[in-house]
């Protein structure tokens, strides 16, 4: 028996677009989030602005979510998780496990959207003492003290007279096997930077990076304006490791441009921790049987020119569960997803329906 | 491990010297103190930004921390070419802490404006620099031969230190009247702006009796201000002068308000930037023309008697061309003189390299000597050889005694180093070479 029924896994902003683009075209859609509250990442790592535009986080996310709830044919499944897929495109059985037991619902078609998690730069050959150094701290880390307003230093809950975030940790390194760049990093630590800037307008921010990847608007949306209007100083060069001295952090790496060593005191070092798979889409791949790229990111079929069609058909991803993904690749992939599965329903070429 | 926390002052050794033993002679070899920079503080202890903050607050300053460190101006940076200096470097030391007001680096800069052409982030070291060197010579911290120089212009009315009575003395022997307005204040075409130093460097008074000679061949309705005329002060200006500049103004246009004209015509480009582009921004508007712009569209109308046989090189003044855009007129008038074989430099035009006098650096070459391997004018000068010319042909008052200077210590005796109206003086046959 086919069924017309779309289920998406994962309540974040991919999975809120995913579903809202499957009932926008008029099929039933059930949304399923493993957490309490739909919003994903944004909300459940305490995101306070979004990265270009600065709009609240939670706001932003619960526009989405309302958008997404006024079209009918919407159904919402929070703390539950998906932990069984049988079946062929056309006809899979999805196990949906709750609170309240597990349910085995139809489906035609399935969209993951599972996202991705922070790296933690505690794990491996880092040297930025991130669990030692209580003042050293991730780029979500600040982002919940900006949704708070109050930017101090964990270790004496004083106001940072200096900050220096540090860019590519847990990116573009072999050792770590994160051979990718996590896409967001610049973006969002120049975003951060200009958030310390405008709320301790004293405090002076500094960004040490390798090269600064400012995709597309970005350049200028965020990067120059961090530049020009809040005076963040860019400093080539990677950080090494972070020391204690006198109860503030030592940063010791290279000025590339100046060609000498640096060894500085900071108050507040933040690490732009990049994305790896997150745990849902690590499992995720496993239940639902699919292909997975050498970093545990969902592997899409044929990319570039299908960036959302999984291994399984009538299984598709999107987000940041097909690796590092800003916010508009996310929606935008989300979209494909879902134009995708519904097309593939509507097409009466699913496995069920020619079997 | 090296410990950190307290900003060391780089200590400099660059002028003394240094014995080292020769692994190979075994000899004592006296090694100068440029050999000795490693022996500099190495680490970067501190980012203090006070002066960076200090410098983008500052009118005019804004766009020092714009910069992404692309480096695109360093190899058109003329300064870079022959010393440890370029605008992306000046940003980097100044964000390491490096007091610019403070530093040789701020007296480099010879408002060229090439990096400005080729910059992407469009940070403006013609803006940037006068107003750094507005707050170091408020403090006192300027090189001695510039502050000689400011001195003069105060006191005389000319970077020079000459006598404003000398100013029209080069009239006598032009061999046609020139007509002085304070003399005969009759209404005339053209007010010509003589300037400094084709008021009083002898080569200046070559080409300004030269010049007087065409015009007087074209019939132009001209005057001149003699004794009245001050400099329009626009390299002291960049210099850091502001305020030196601004005194000039007003009575530069106290004087030009007692006569008649209808255009300002001078020789001087750096004098056509100040009335082009910065007198207006005080309400003071004239039409202006570089001599060049003047000459340009007569040249049909010029007898010539004879040729004049060189292979001639341009150099682009640069606050002729880049500054304001003019690059024809020069070429339009060698390009009319009989005999005559233009053939372009390397850079040329927009590209132009440097003369290594704007922006005050003309009074500051034993500063500058200091800091750097080669002159700028050496090295146009070489160029000019390369490019295989027999005169080097110029057409802004500061050039030809730098390019003289340049082609005897560089041993390129045998380039000539002519202003424009000279040679076109020599080929209307009453040049004194003719």
């Amino acid at each position: 028996m086919s069924s017309d029924r779309v289920v998406v896994v994962g309540g974040g902003p991919g999975g809120i677009e995913a579903a809202r683009g499957v009932a926008g075209l008029g099929l039933e859609v059930t949304i399923v989030e493993k957490l309490e509250r739909l919003g994903g990442t944004p909300i459940s790592e305490n995101y306070a602005a979004l990265t270009p535009n600065f709009e609240d986080a939670e706001a932003a996310m619960d526009r989405m979510i309302e958008a997404m709830l006024a079209l009918p044919g919407v159904d919402v499944r929070t703390s539950s998780t998906v932990s069984a897929c049988e079946g062929e495109s056309g006809d899979f059985k999805v196990t949906i496990s709750g609170a309240a037991g597990d349910e085995t619902i139809d489906a035609g078609a399935v969209i993951l959207a599972t996202g991705f998690q922070h790296f933690d730069p505690g794990r491996e050959t880092q040297m930025y003492g991130y669990y030692e150094h209580p003042d050293v701290i991730a780029l979500q880390d600040l982002e919940a003290m900006l949704k708070d307003h109050n930017v101090v230093r964990p270790s004496n809950g004083e106001a940072p007279k200096r900050v220096c975030f540090v860019q590519c940790v847990g990116s573009r390194d072999r050792h770590i096997g994160n051979e990718y760049c996590s896409k967001v990093c610049c973006g969002v630590a120049s975003k951060e930077a200009i958030e310390i800037r405008k709320l301790l307008p004293d405090c002076k921010v500094f960004i040490f990076y390798i090269d600064m990847r400012m995709y597309g608007y970005w350049e200028n949306q965020i990067y120059w304006p961090a530049q020009e209007e809040h005076h963040v100083q860019y400093v080539k060069g990677i950080i090494t490791e972070v020391l204690k001295k006198d109860g503030r952090l030592l940063v010791r790496g290279e000025d590339t441009t100046m060609g000498r060593p640096m060894e500085v005191l900071m108050d507040l070092v933040v690490l732009s921790v990049g994305m790896e798979p997150s745990r849902g889409t690590r499992e995720m791949a496993g239940v639902l049987g699919i292909q997975q790229n050498k970093y545990g990111f969902i592997e899409a079929a044929n990319p570039p020119l299908d960036t959302v069609t999984t291994s399984r058909e009538g299984i598709y991803a999107c987000g940041a569960a097909l690796g590092p993904a800003d916010l508009e690749d996310t929606i935008s992939s989300a979209g494909a997803a879902a134009m995708k599965a519904v097309s593939l329903l509507r097409s009466g070429k699913t496995a069920a329906a020619s079997s | 491990m090296p410990t950190g926390g307290k900003k060391n002052p780089v200590e400099s050794f660059e002028h003394e010297t240094v014995t080292v033993k020769s692994t190979i002679s075994g000899r004592d070899w006296e090694l100068p103190g440029m050999w000795n920079r490693m022996f500099e503080q190495r680490v970067i202890f501190d980012y203090d930004t006070a002066v960076m903050e200090k410098i983008v607050e500052l009118e005019g300053g804004e766009s020092l921390d714009w910069c992404y460190g692309c480096g695109k101006c360093i190899p058109v940076c003329p300064v870079d070419i022959v010393g440890e200096y370029g605008p992306r470097k000046v940003h980097r030391k100044v964000q390491t802490g490096v007091d610019l007001f403070n530093d040789p680096d701020l007296w480099l800069c010879t408002t060229c404006m090439n990096c400005l052409r080729v910059c992407p982030k469009e940070v403006d070291m013609i803006q940037i620099m006068p107003a750094v060197r507005e707050v170091a010579v408020s403090e006192g911290n300027v090189p001695s031969e510039l502050q000689d120089v400011f001195q003069n212009t105060f006191r005389y009315g000319n970077a020079l230190g000459e006598s404003p009575r000398k100013r029209h003395a080069w009239t006598k022997g032009a061999g046609v009247d020139v007509k002085v307005l304070p003399s005969d204040p009759s209404p005339v075409d053209v007010l010509f702006y003589v300037e400094d130093y084709w008021s009083y460097h002898p080569r200046g008074h070559d080409a300004a009796q030269a010049c007087a000679r065409i015009f007087a061949a074209l019939g132009i309705d001209y005057g001149i201000l003699g004794p009245e005329e001050k400099t329009l002060g626009d390299s002291q200006r960049l210099a850091g002068e502001k305020g030196l500049f601004e005194a000039l103004m007003e009575d530069v246009v106290a004087t030009l308000d007692k006569y008649e004209f209808k255009r300002i015509v001078t020789p001087d480009p750096h004098g056509f930037n100040a009335l082009v582009k910065v007198y207006p921004t005080y309400g003071h508007e004239y039409e202006v023309l570089h001599y060049t712009q003047l000459l340009a569209p007569l040249v049909d109308k010029i007898e010539w008697k004879s040729e004049a046989n060189y292979k001639v090189t341009f150099h682009d003044p640069c606050y002729l061309g880049r500054h304001n855009g003019e690059y024809d007129a020069p070429r339009t008038l060698l390009q009319a003189i009989p005999g005559v074989e233009l053939v372009e430099m390397g850079r040329c035009r927009e590209n132009g390299y440097c003369c290594g006098g704007g922006g005050g650096a003309m009074w500051l070459d034993s500063f500058t000597g200091n800091h750097t391997v080669e002159r700028l004018s050496e090295r146009r000068v070489k160029e000019a050889a390369e490019a295989g010319a027999d005169v080097l042909a110029v057409c802004c008052p500061y050039e030809v005694s730098r390019f003289e200077d340049a082609a005897k210590s560089t041993g390129n005796e045998t380039l000539l180093v002519k202003d424009i109206v000279e040679l076109m003086d020599e080929a209307m046959g009453n040049g004194s070479q003719a």
